[in-house]
């Protein structure tokens, strides 16, 4: 199983009871001093960008009625952008659980925005300098002992802010206590290893992620094997190379020892 | 060499140079503007052209080097020889392409040194850069021994060097391998982002497996192509023998690949008629046809035939780089993504520096036999003049430069030409045409969302507002500071207050009502309103015969002056009969105000044929216009 930090910070997000009214996008953007933004060529339809750190998406009902989704980083308890960073500009923090993002190392070569199955980071394209861009759970002031703004900010408390193992055990209580109002799962207690941004809801939310329903294996597993592979395929094409080359040497001596009127052609120096 | 001829490396270089000064416009663009303004790319789309091209091919481009060095140093198949010395140039330049194409890709590029102390032992993309290092020093001193070889200065190094040549092979076939293979590692953390045709946790094999092809087909490429430009003799007999071992490793590959998607149960994928499929199936014939074509020994034999089938064996591998790393990524909100023209002049440029480059050292040191141009014996010509210019260029080698140098300026000037004005300016905003809002004809304006609200006829308001006052912006105020909403009673300011409707300066003024003061006011009594004469005495109308001297809701009067609200009257009008129905029928419902005002959210589904009385019941609100 994935190891979560202990006591790490968690948002409980209840789709049911969100009015969409974007309090949470305002008061992330006046706590980051994020600059206004308008959709650019580069722009997902999810509202996310690099100036939007966290943004609600509609989604329809069956009764035609609109869900609102609030989307932002899910702080993966195993995240796969802090796991391919070459450089660790990605981290997690250890205290706090939250995913982090140092620009003074980033290269810029924007692996973590592959490898993230939920395509939350977001880059400055307009920029000269850019740099990666996403939520960063407001780690800062989680250390001063705060809370993160988007919690505070919402009115209904359709988000709300915790350690990992409350807020489970609210969502698993609102479940049972309203078995017909939600779909029976908690989002990010398990996907992908499990994650910080927690979510129940009466509609499928499968949609945060690439399409497809993510599994439960932690995405920096599925490297692994590969590069656990390196040092032994290192060292075991070393070795076969210099033994193959050892026996053929060898076995080319021998020929010339037994028919020493020929020249061997490998020898010469020409290179 | 023959003068007469067409001299194809001339023609070569001139283009090479071009490409160059297109790709050096967009270079100084990328830095000036930054990615968003030269790529494709999006938030969806983060790798795409760049990676895809000239740093996942221009890798496996290399592994000429890598298969040859092994065959010729370690298996010791020394015929083989005089090629190894161009694979290790081109696998050198192919390395130096990928550093050259990262630089431009990367959004800190000035930051790249950071690999070397900031590790991160886990990340895929630095077990990459750390072979790209370890494996161009390598290289570098795999090639320096050539460039020095005859210069008795810099003997001592080509001793070493050259002493050390089978453990720098071994270290080079070794990070190699790696290197091949773990640019497919890079791809097994992406399994829902990459189509399943493309993704599989064996990447890094298939990756490693179709590198050796390439190896093959780049040796055998890059091998016909110096033969060609410099009408050299062929190495007909050795490319012949090498591509022996080509049907087999591609075979191998193409196996491994398809028996791996059959076993993960996604080989289905493979037969369906959406594009991937398609793609795929591209993919694999641009590899089969090759394999299968190298078999047949009269190809094999053949220079333009082996050529072309190499060239179709290169294709195949790059387009499936290509693929993986940034085309067949599918998902909600990827979206499309087509290269723009400015990343591939970049990606080509850096493939022409490279190829000059390699013109360069061919024709300087001893990569080939010998040297194919000797510029120190050039045979004594006359003055030749340009063609297009009538003048006397200088000696050939100066003549060249000065017609490289115009290639390449031309080829900057048209592409500043092309990258100027609004495209890069603004940066990716995507200009839209305003259009008016096209709400309905009728809004239905609940304030206070109870449910309960009027109907509200906004085509009327507009020929209204946009004849007498200031158009939209009278109700919409266009987002200034400090906005909100125009309330309906800042025009009809008689909505909730009793009003004074009797304009009495309109009643005397003689554009008006034109009246004496008498005719209202009785001769000898004070004027003051308490005295004149009723309304009714002139508009007899005015009130309802039906509402006769009753007391109307709330007390308000029907005498006098004072007009009740516009709630109140409208209540006034409607309950007036309300009330008499309910006496006359004895029936309580319809004097309940949820006769009107049913849950049903709306007043105005009232409609006139429930109404249980006949034309004395006014309909509340005129459907008859909203064309429902």
């Amino acid at each position: 199983m994935s190891v979560h930090v202990p006591n790490g910070a968690a948002i409980l997000t209840d789709t049911t009871k969100c009015v969409g009214c974007r309090e949470c996008v305002v008061a992330c953007k006046k706590r980051n001093d994020l600059e206004p933004d308008v959709p650019r060529r580069w722009s997902l339809d999810d509202g996310l960008s690099a100036r939007n750190w966290t943004s609600i998406v509609e989604k329809e009902l069956p009764n035609g009625d609109p869900a609102f989704i609030r989307k932002q980083c899910r702080h993966c308890a195993e995240p796969a952008c802090v796991s391919v960073c070459p450089v660790g500009a990605m981290q997690k923090d250890p205290e706090t659980g939250a995913v982090v993002y140092d620009g003074d190392l980033c290269i810029g070569c924007r692996y973590c925005m592959m490898a993230c199955p939920y395509g939350v980071p977001r880059y400055d394209w307009d920029q000269q300098v850019p740099y990666i861009r996403k939520c960063i759970l407001c780690n800062d002031f989680l250390k001063e002992g705060k809370t993160p703004a988007c919690t505070d900010a919402c009115p209904y408390d359709a988000t709300i802010f915790g350690t990992r193992e409350e807020m489970l055990a609210e969502a698993h209580r609102r479940l049972e206590e309203n078995p017909d109002q939600y779909i029976q799962h908690v989002w990010g207690e398990h996907e992908i290893g499990g994650t910080s941004v927690l979510y129940i809801s009466n509609t499928d939310l499968s949609f945060l992620s690439y399409g497809s329903k993510l599994g439960d294996q932690s995405l920096p597993a599925t490297t692994k094997t590969a590069m656990g592979a390196v040092p032994p395929v290192f060292a075991g094409m070393a070795g076969t190379m210099t033994g193959v080359y050892w026996i053929i040497k060898r076995r080319m001596k021998n020929q010339k020892d037994s028919d020493s009127t020929t020249s061997n052609p490998g020898d010469d120096n020409n290179g | 060499m023959d003068k007469t001829r067409m001299d194809r490396a001339r023609v070569l270089k001139n283009i090479l140079w071009g490409i160059t000064g297109l790709a050096f416009a967009v270079a100084i663009t990328r830095f000036t503007f930054g990615l968003g303004a030269t790529t494709n790319l999006t938030d969806g789309v983060p790798w795409g052209f760049w990676i895809g091209f000239d740093v996942m091919s221009g890798v496996a481009l290399a592994a000429g080097g890598f298969v040859l060095t092994a065959v010729v140093y370690i298996f010791q198949i020394k015929e083989f020889y005089p090629i190894v010395r161009p694979a290790v140039l081109t696998a050198f330049l192919g390395y130096v392409a990928v550093v050259l194409g990262l630089l431009f890709d990367l959004g800190l590029p000035w930051n790249i040194w950071h690999m070397i102390i900031y590790w991160n032992p886990h990340s895929p993309l630095f077990e990459v850069g750390w072979c790209v290092m370890l494996y161009l020093s390598v290289l570098t001193l795999e090639f320096l021994p050539v460039p020095l070889e005859d210069q008795p200065r810099w003997s001592k190094i080509h001793d070493t060097l050259t002493k050390f040549r089978i453990p720098l092979v071994i270290a080079g076939i070794s990070l190699s391998t790696l290197h091949q293979s773990s640019l497919g590692t890079l791809f097994t953390i992406m399994p829902y982002r990459i189509h399943p045709l493309w993704y599989s946790p064996i990447l890094p094999i298939l990756f490693f497996l179709s590198a050796i092809a390439l190896g093959l087909f780049m040796i055998t490429f890059e091998g016909h192509t110096t033969t060609w430009i410099y009408r050299r003799h062929s190495h007909r007999d050795m490319l012949a023998k090498l591509n022996r071992a080509t049907p087999w490793v591609v075979l191998t590959y193409i196996v491994v690949r398809i028996g791996d998607l059959t076993i993960r149960g996604q080989i289905h994928h493979a037969f369906t008629t959406d594009w991937h499929a398609i793609a795929f199936w591209i993919e694999i014939g641009f590899l089969l046809i090759p394999a299968v074509l190298t078999m047949v020994k009269r190809v094999r034999r053949s220079d333009g035939l082996l050529w072309l089938v190499s060239f179709l064996g290169l294709m195949g591998v790059v387009v499936n780089r290509i693929n993986t790393g940034g085309v067949m990524h599918t998902g909600r909100g990827i979206g499309a993504y087509l290269p723009s023209w400015t990343e591939f002049a970049i990606s080509f440029g850096v493939v022409a520096v490279a190829g000059l480059i390699f013109l360069w050292l061919v024709e300087h040191f001893n990569i080939l036999e010998s040297k194919p141009i000797d510029e120190e014996n050039y045979p004594e010509v006359k003055p030749k003049f340009d063609n297009l210019s009538r003048t006397w260029l200088g000696l050939p080698s100066f003549a060249n430069r000065a017609r490289f140098s115009l290639s390449f300026v031309i080829m900057a000037g048209v592409g500043f030409l092309l990258l100027s004005g609004e495209s890069v300016r603004s940066s990716g905003v995507e200009p839209e045409i305003a259009l008016p809002a096209r709400g309905g004809d009728t809004l239905w304006v609940d304030g206070n969302r109870d449910r309960f609200g009027v109907s509200f006829h906004h085509a009327a308001h507009v020929v209204r507002a946009d004849s007498l006052y200031n158009g939209c912006a009278t109700c919409h105020h266009l987002n200034l500071p400090g906005d909100k909403n125009t309330e309906c009673s800042s025009c009809h300011r008689d909505m909730y207050s009793a009003t004074d409707a009797f304009g009495h300066d309109w009643h005397a003024n003689s554009n008006g009502a034109k009246l004496s003061c008498s005719e209202c006011h009785p001769q000898g009594e004070v004027r003051q309103a308490e005295t004149a004469a009723e309304c009714v005495t002139c508009h007899k109308d005015l009130i309802p015969a039906a509402v006769g001297e009753r007391t109307l809701l709330f007390d308000y009067p029907v005498k006098g002056y004072l007009a009740p609200s516009y709630a109140d009257a409208m209540h006034g009008v409607c309950l007036e009969c309300h009330y008499l129905v309910a006496e006359e029928k004895q029936d309580v419902r319809f004097q309940q105000c949820s006769f009107c005002h049913s849950e049903h959210p709306s007043f105005v589904n009232v409609g006139p044929e429930e109404y249980p009385t006949s034309g004395k019941v006014i309909v509340p609100l005129d459907l008859g216009e909203t064309g429902q």
